[in-house]
């Protein structure tokens, strides 16, 4: 059986899924930074010596997320829209509406059949994304991966009146001085992103269920607050960070099915497992 | 100094000439002066240009100008300079970059060096025009006469019957037509005290008359680009669009069309499109444009997505299908064209519940041209026609069908706006989204 790999740069992480037929043979996660993003081939080769497989033995790679330029050596490009859809859809096939919070950006996806229906997107301002938290959770010398956490301790959420993470962060750090308790802080930040995010996401016709990817899914309270948005419990696949990996991987299957349906086979020579070289 | 910005090809040898155009109206000004001419701070879409034509007056245009900055990536010193006196910049950065240019040139007592093409002359009015299609036109000419107080402003209003599905606009519109009328007859006055020189009627019917010839010689032009491959797209439209718009009522713009027409007619022949393969096709459904990023077109033709068909710059019709009232005053025939331009989709949207004149016109394109899709530009600082956009959209998708669209965002001058790697994102995602439709279908 043949084994097909999707690579997704995001902005923050670099993810890497190997499936053979439907089934995840392995998967890795690692920071995406200047450096990993020159050297995606490292991440891929880390991910192949834990699945004890060679280059040679892959069938087919797509490289989906906002680095997806940077991976010479695969052998078609997706957008991180089409492979969250798809990477949903064999996970949680009955969601029909993805949110994903990513480290730079928030994305709302409208899925029909593991198909994109229509997407919406936010690029254009940190408030909304994994950035946000990030800052805000470095401001009160909270651990990242505790806020969604001890945001659910708080006896009130504590309203924070700005939506600009500059001046989000300033108004938190005026709260504290005030003697606002942490814990209250952070349930009116996640209540602020979560707000903001659902405003975005409600420009699409949303249908349930409803799905959450990405860092942010991975924070509870974060999850929780939007869940109250759309009133309504929301989806998390087991690990959240790999949806568009996965759904890279499996676009690549289909690809070469189709290929191999008209008797063809897609070939691979010349891809070689190396570093982008078109960077200063 | 300029930010680095890439080349941009034109896809029709015609469109290639419209630099010179751009510079030619902006020499105008330069050269106004010694030619004895009067030169006017000019608004495009405001019913004036014939006005202006018929009495040797020279306009200067800054909303060209401002674009022609930002297309050039050299905005940013003049928007600094007019936030320096508080303009924001969610103010239309047409206004705040032109501005900008004029408080430096009051300062300077000449154009700031490095201006494009040496820049635009001091004018010596400023015709305003208040309207339904822009609202920064009220106050841009009152508040760049800040810096030149000696300037006189004129500012008229041009309205058009709102739009109200259960109202008849045709009851009123005679009522709107009159008061245009009036507006226009102000603004020769006052065109006539400035220039010191009395209106030449013969030659303003004459200049009407060209103008008509234009309007249904662009119909007729733009028409070809039905035709599959389209010979043509937006990223060229962009440019062709100067002649009418800025130059309408000369003999120059009429032959721009003449030249365009015929060149659009050998590609059908020959066969040759702006992609190949043509993959999908899409409306520009609304919004200006950012200047400083018309390549993205390119990006698009690069993925086969042509744009066969625009909202943006479509500022005329065949004078035959708006069914014009017959009369010698070519003010009123003006000011009928004017109001009949914007109405005359309201009866379409009437058949259509739940629609809008601005929804039925998308839907007319989208219907004529063979369009897959659609794609909106929010442009931040444009809010007269930004706001809205994103409930056109849903419209569209309501009381029409669910097409892919794609709501870029971004602005028309300010490039801080703008990153070109998540703009490519977004529109691959878009293509994408466009296969995955097409498929559907089947």
């Amino acid at each position: 059986m043949d084994y097909f790999a999707g690579v997704d740069i995001g902005s923050t992480m670099t993810k890497v899924v190997i499936v053979r037929g439907d089934k995840i043979e392995t998967s890795l996660i690692g920071p995406t930074g200047p450096e990993h993003r020159k050297l995606a081939n490292r991440v891929m080769e880390e991910a192949l010596g834990q699945a004890r497989l060679s280059f040679d033995d892959l069938t087919y790679i797509v490289a989906t997320g906002y680095g997806r330029i940077n991976v010479p050596f695969a052998d078609r490009q997706i957008t991180e829209i089409t492979c969250h859809a798809k990477g949903l859809q064999s996970l949680l096939p009955s969601v029909k509406t993805v949110i994903d919070v990513g480290g730079q950006d928030c994305k709302g996806i409208k899925i029909l059949n593991g198909k994109v229906m229509n997407f919406v997107m936010n690029d254009k301002c940190a408030a909304g994304t994994g950035r946000f938290l990030e800052i805000i959770a470095d401001s009160l010398g909270v651990p990242l991966n505790k806020i969604g956490e001890i945001s659910l301790t708080a006896d009130k959420i504590a309203p924070v009146s700005s939506t600009c993470t500059v001046f989000a962060e300033a108004e938190i750090i005026s709260r504290l001085a005030t003697g606002e308790s942490i814990a209250n802080l952070l349930a009116g930040i996640h209540d602020a992103v979560a707000t903001r995010i659902a405003a975005l996401v409600k420009k699409l016709n949303v249908e349930p269920d409803i799905a959450v990817t990405g860092g942010g899914a991975k924070n509870i309270g974060l999850v929780k607050a939007l869940g109250s948005k759309f009133g309504r419990e929301l989806l998390v696949p087991p690990e959240p960070l790999i949806t568009g990996a996965l759904g890279a991987a499996l676009m690549g299957k289909d690809i070469y099915e189709r290929y191999a349906a008209e008797g063809q086979r897609p070939s691979r020579s010349g891809k070689k497992l190396e570093e982008a070289t078109f960077f200063a | 100094m300029a930010e680095e910005k890439k080349g941009r090809a034109v896809a029709t040898s015609t469109a290639a000439s419209i630099p010179k155009f751009v510079r030619g109206n902006m020499s105008a000004t330069l050269k106004a002066k010694e030619e004895g001419k009067k030169v006017a701070a000019a608004f495009i879409a405001d019913g004036q240009d014939e006005i202006m034509r018929a009495m040797d007056i020279v306009p200067a245009w800054g909303e060209s100008f401002s674009g022609v900055c930002a297309a050039k990536r050299d905005a940013e010193k003049y928007l600094q300079k007019a936030e320096s006196d508080n303009f924001s910049r969610s103010l239309c950065t047409y206004a705040t970059c032109n501005i900008g240019f004029d408080m430096m040139r009051e300062e300077l007592g000449q154009a700031p060096e490095g201006a494009p093409w040496g820049g635009m002359a001091r004018p010596d009015m400023m015709l305003g025009n208040g309207q339904l299609l822009c609202d920064p036109r009220f106050k841009w000419p009152q508040a760049t006469q800040h810096y030149q107080q000696d300037v006189p402003v004129f500012v008229t209003n041009m309205y058009y019957p709102p739009w109200d599905p259960n109202g008849d606009h045709h009851e009123v519109e005679a009522l709107y037509v009159k008061y245009a009328k009036e507006e226009l007859h102000e603004t020769v006055k006052f065109c006539e005290k400035i220039t010191g020189k009395k209106m030449d009627w013969d030659r303003l019917a004459k200049t009407v008359e060209l103008s008509d010839k234009t309007w249904d010689l662009f119909i007729d032009t733009y028409e070809l680009r039905k035709h599959i491959p389209t010979p043509m797209d937006t990223g060229d439209a962009m440019n062709t669009m100067v002649p009418l718009t800025f130059n309408l009522g000369t003999q120059e713009a009429y032959d721009f069309y003449v030249s365009l027409k015929a060149e659009l007619e050998q590609k059908i022949a020959d066969g040759v499109g702006v992609a190949n393969p043509e993959k999908f096709r899409v409306i520009w459904a609304a919004g200006l444009p950012s200047w400083f990023a018309l390549g993205d077109f390119q990006y698009f033709n690069s993925k086969g997505v042509v744009f066969p068909v625009e909202v943006t710059y479509r500022g005329c019709e065949k004078i035959e299908r708006l069914d014009l009232p017959k009369t010698n005053d070519p003010l009123e025939h003006i000011a009928w064209r004017w109001v009949r331009y914007w109405t005359h989709w309201y009866d379409a949207a009437k058949k259509r519940p739940g629609s809008t004149p601005k929804v039925e016109r998308i839907i007319e394109y989208i219907e004529d041209y063979n369009c897959d899709g659609a794609v909106f530009h929010s442009a931040f600082s444009c809010r007269s026609w930004h706001a809205g956009i994103m409930q056109q959209a849903a419209t569209l998708k309501k009381v029409y069908k669910d097409i892919p669209i794609l709501i870029m965002e971004g602005d028309i001058v300010d490039i801080s706006s703008y990153n070109e790697a998540d703009t490519h994102n977004r529109i691959d995602a878009f293509i994408e989204t466009l296969a995955a439709s097409k498929a559907r279908k089947g």
